[in-house]
């Protein structure tokens, strides 16, 4: 599988997945043909599956078109069995530039005001180029069940109904997640976080599977969960 | 906090609660938004919509009801005349 880093000039993927050190070209350099495209691709250190490809740190979205990308992800899709590209933040050139080999698109948003109405218009901007990408499915992220039990924030379904998606995965919010990039190893491959576990089975929907939405609320348990959680924080987490 | 306000805090409507408030507010902006539709422009329309019926129909003003829902990722304008009587 490959990682493409589309936000030129604020590459970011690289740090997360704890392969910084390891980054000698980037995409910007395969497309103007400094490097073949298998000399820029770093593996992932766990993993000998996956490889990121770097986005340019030095340059801006400018640096490539569409139809570079198009070649470019046509490339990739000949040498791996999923090509997975990270889109910038935006709806401009980036964002364009990003989705122009996509033949499935994944829109990730907070259940948020101002971030289900950006996720809203990306949707638009997908639905407007049906013939490409046939299908779009939403990851939300950062879920707080408990407030949501209080009615403090839009709900999963809420979120569902307002922008009428299909839902791909909801991953809650985890402190982990900021440990674990930290230590630049991504939280979908710890074995005891709730927010890994959420990872693995968008991970496994994307395949193709089937696989059950996790009950969120399980986040308190019943009392012998929560009465083990309190002497051993660390035991229980599902 | 007197007994009237617990009261009332116990009670109180569920569309008080922020979540509720955060999708009325979610619906509203994004109906707009794909519509590409600036604030003010359907209050003007419903005025000139309730002017041309009142042309042929006697209105219950007050029961007079517009309402933008969507279908979909499609809008519907769903517009609600009482008539009285028409005017020959």
């Amino acid at each position: 599988m490959a990682l493409v880093d589309m936000d030129i000039g604020l590459r970011n993927l690289d740090i997360l997945m704890g392969l910084e050190n390891r980054v000698v070209y980037n995409l910007v350099d395969v497309i103007e043909e400094r490097c073949k495209l298998r000399q820029a691709l770093v593996k992932d250190k766990r993993m000998p599956n996956l490889s990121l490809l770097p986005a340019a740190q030095t340059r801006d979205k400018t640096a490539v078109n569409a139809e570079q990308m198009k070649v470019l992800c046509n490339d990739l899709k000949g040498l791996f069995e999923f090509v997975i590209v990270d889109s910038p933040a935006g709806i401009e050139s980036g964002f364009q530039n990003a989705i122009a080999g996509a033949e499935e698109a994944v829109v990730i948003t907070t259940p948020e005001m101002s971030a289900v109405r950006d996720a809203d218009r990306i949707i638009g901007l997908l639905e407007a180029r049906k013939d490409e990408i046939a299908q779009y499915r939403l990851v939300i992220n950062r879920i707080r069940p408990n407030m949501v039990k209080n009615s403090d924030m839009m709900s999963v379904d809420d979120v569902l109904e307002i922008l009428s998606i299909k839902l791909l995965g909801v991953v809650p919010e985890d402190e982990e997640i900021i440990t674990s990039t930290n230590r630049g190893e991504p939280v979908s491959g710890t074995d005891n976080t709730r927010s890994g576990l959420a990872f693995r089975n968008i991970a496994r929907r994307i395949r193709g599977e089937d696989v059950p939405y996790m009950d969120l609320d399980a986040q308190n348990g019943t009392w012998i969960t929560r009465l083990v959680k309190f002497f051993n924080p660390a035991a229980v987490r599902v | 906090m007197t007994v009237q306000q617990v009261f009332n805090w116990l009670f109180r409507p569920a569309t008080d609660t922020a979540r509720d408030t955060a999708k009325d507010r979610m619906r509203n902006m994004l109906v707009h938004d794909r519509l590409e539709l600036p604030a003010g422009r359907l209050e003007s329309m419903e005025e000139e919509l309730i002017a041309v019926v009142s042309r042929y129909f006697e209105l219950d003003q007050d029961t007079t009801k517009f309402d933008l829902q969507q279908f979909e990722r499609k809008a519907a304008l769903i517009a609600n005349f009482r008539l009285l009587r028409s005017k020959c």
